[in-house]
């Protein structure tokens, strides 16, 4: 004889028995669940590395002296520039950059190396294309960057000092060469993690619903915890199968080294996805129709793009912004994801991070098994 | 067995079920009838407990259905309107999935799935996915799993809907089966055929039970044989004509087409000639006239024509 099962845990092994074989056989939802996150961290890994280099810049050099080349040099020096082409007039430099053929245009006038052998202020004038911001803004602080270093130069060669009064010597930490794949790739992971799963999760029941099966689960005596936990387990297994891929991705395809403990890497995951089922089955509880499902899973998603730090610093966020962040289980994730990759953090620096997880992930179970009536109507 | 007592549901301002009250006694068959819409499922969904009633009571076995939900669970089977099993899954994991809803797990889930796959004889199907089955072996998956926990009362809503005659004859001789073992069964049906192999049967028209009872009993009721009147059966090769020209003879009381004859009712002074000249008028040469018992098609259809009139 087998054991009876505790009263509020009945119906959990069929539920599962039944997810587990439904998720294997139902192809498209394994696809659907796996294709886009997979494809977000590769996309979102390569598009948004936004380090600018060796943009095409268009010379008019009306100078001609090694003073002039030497400005040239100085430009292509700092990577950020290549020169593509040399032009004998003010109206093609123009008109190189207008046809979006180069970002910058580089003018250097007649009377260059003449004005500054005179010790007068000579012009130099720079073109930029400000029509994608990233890219005018990198290149007018490396033009700037450039001139201010060759008019210091010139200057200490007038002083005899051999050095400079003053000198900076940064030391970016956690992220040394400033890559931005290092610190954009696990954000992804938290966005791609979230799509996937609450809607999913929020699928489960919701086709149930419309196909009638539903019904039929209520006249049997399975309980709602039971039910729920049913849903939840094999969802959390195929996300925690998503995140071992992601974060292989990230070690091996992105090559950011993950500088702090695998194990917590894995217990962070583990509760941000169960956090994400749990408002994946709330959200299903409510909504009627697939198409409800879909919507309700967008308004989780939008805010979590935005006000998660994902993108935008959460520091600088207006107050309401930064309230809406805080209830977001993707906020802690990215954080923690930020900790442990990055900064190679220990336990101790973020442990309140995993329990806010952990606790909205209960709660949100919680109220969604408590919410969830078995009756229909 | 089975016991409404004034079970009322309402949607808003609509009234879907409206103070119904019968009860079905332990091994009958109850046939269900009306027509779309007119409150079955609803009444079904409220006596599984799956749907809170607006008003009045329902018991299974004496528990109340929406105060002792959980008592009555174990005892009921539903297999509900839309086929609602799972399509991804094959027979055998379908059986097995609603042997572990209803707790029954390992050996004892394995040697009631093969009870019931010899019950229904879905032998032939054990490993075929739900959706690939037809109409009519889908049915009897769906009951199947219905029985995994051997209720003591099983309801079926429209089980017959859309499956062919073949099915349908199996299904019912399956049924018979199962009320032989003591189970009491609760049937939805259209079909009169149907209604006329149930011990009991409800008539639920505009969400008011219309008549209740076992189908000898309602055919004999004196709404449906009015004093003094008889039923007429009139065999003849132009029905549609003939019944265009029969209405409006006097003492003719109703008349519908059953098929390839006439069922009149006429009162017991019109003679046969009458009849006979009224459709010789028309055209109409072989003409076969009987007295008959009335069908219980005869019976929902003087009852609603009796409500609707009270109604206006």
């Amino acid at each position: 004889m087998t054991l009876r099962t505790p009263k509020f845990l009945r119906g959990f092994r069929a539920i599962l028995y039944k997810e587990f074989i439904t998720i294997i056989r139902d192809r498209t939802t394994l696809f659907f669940m796996f294709f886009p996150p997979l494809l977000q961290i590769i996309a979102f890994g390569f598009a948004l590395d936004n380090d600018v280099k060796h943009m095409s810049m268009v010379v008019y050099n009306e100078d001609r002296t090694a003073t002039s080349r030497q400005l040239i040099d100085a430009f292509v020096n700092t990577q950020t520039f290549r020169v593509v082409k040399e032009v004998d007039s003010l109206a093609e430099l123009e008109a190189m950059v207008r046809q979006g053929k180069a970002y910058v245009g580089l003018d250097i006038p007649p009377d260059f190396t003449r004005k500054i052998r005179a010790g007068v202020k000579a012009d130099v004038q720079v073109l930029i294309d400000g029509s994608s911001s990233t890219i005018a803004l990198q290149a007018l602080n490396t033009a700037l960057g450039v001139a201010l270093h060759q008019s210091i130069e010139i200057l200490l060669g007038e002083t005899n000092r051999r050095e400079l009064p003053v000198e900076i010597r940064p030391q970016v930490l956690y992220n040394p060469s400033m890559r931005a794949p290092n610190f954009f790739v696990p954000g992804v992971i938290g966005t791609a993690l979230q799509m996937a799963t609450v809607f999913a999760a929020a699928m489960s029941i919701v086709r149930e619903r419309e196909r009638g099966t539903l019904e039929n689960l209520f006249v049997s005596p399975m309980s709602r915890w039971g039910m729920m936990l049913g849903k939840l387990v094999p969802y959390l297994c195929i996300s925690m199968t998503m995140a071992l891929f992601l974060f292989a991705i990230l070690r091996w395809v992105f090559f950011v080294p993950i500088q702090g403990s695998l194990p917590m890497l894995f217990l962070s995951a583990f509760l941000y996805i169960f956090a994400l089922i749990s408002l994946g089955l709330l959200a299903s509880t409510k909504a009627r129709t697939q198409n409800e499902a879909l919507q309700a899973t967008l308004a989780i998603m939008l805010p979590s793009i935005f006000f998660s730090g994902y993108i935008f610093p959460r520091e600088t966020m207006p107050w309401i912004f930064y309230a809406i962040s805080t209830v977001l289980p993707a906020t802690y994730f990215i954080e923690l994801m930020r900790a442990i990759i990055l900064r190679g953090a220990g336990f101790m620096e973020f442990w309140r991070h995993l329990l806010i997880l952990a606790a909205m992930g209960a709660a949100l179970f919680s109220v969604c098994a408590l919410r969830f009536k078995q009756k229909i109507g | 067995m089975i016991q409404c007592d004034n079970l009322t549901k309402r949607f808003g301002d609509f009234t879907a079920v409206d103070h119904v009250s019968f009860s079905v006694q332990r091994r009958s068959i109850f046939g269900f009838l009306g027509p779309n819409g007119s409150g079955k499922s609803t009444v079904i969904r409220m006596l599984c407990g799956i749907l809170e009633p607006s008003d009045g009571i329902g018991r299974i076995a004496g528990h109340d259905v929406s105060a002792e939900a959980d008592a009555i669970k174990g005892q009921l089977g539903y297999m509900s309107q839309k086929f609602s099993l799972y399509d991804e899954l094959t027979v055998n994991e379908n059986l097995l999935f609603y042997a572990q809803l209803y707790d029954i797990h390992g050996a004892a889930a394995k040697s009631r799935r093969d009870e019931l796959v010899s019950l229904a004889r879905l032998e032939p199907y054990v490993d075929r996915r739900a959706a690939l089955l037809s109409g009519g072996w889908k049915q009897r998956l769906a009951m199947a799993c219905a029985l995994v926990h051997k209720p003591s009362v099983l309801f079926l809503d429209e089980p017959t809907a859309g499956i062919d005659p073949v099915a349908r004859r199996e299904l019912w001789d399956l049924l018979f089966e199962l009320s032989s073992t003591g189970m009491t069964l609760f049937v939805t049906t259209h079909y009169m055929d149907e209604a006329e192999r149930c011990s009991h049967v409800g008539y639920i028209y505009m969400s008011k039970l219309i008549v209740c009872g076992a189908p000898y009993e309602l055919k004999t009721l004196p709404a449906v044989n009015p004093p003094g009147t008889r039923r007429l059966e009139i065999g003849c090769d132009h029905v549609t004509l003939g019944l265009r020209a029969i209405r409006p003879v006097d003492g003719v009381r109703a008349a519908t087409v059953f098929g390839q004859t006439m069922h009149v009712l006429v009162e017991q002074a019109l003679p046969e000639d009458s009849i006979h000249e009224t459709l010789r008028a028309v055209g109409i040469r072989k003409v076969d006239i009987r007295t008959i018992a009335p069908s219980l098609e005869d019976v929902f259809v003087a009852l609603t024509h009796q409500h609707a009139g009270a109604a206006s």
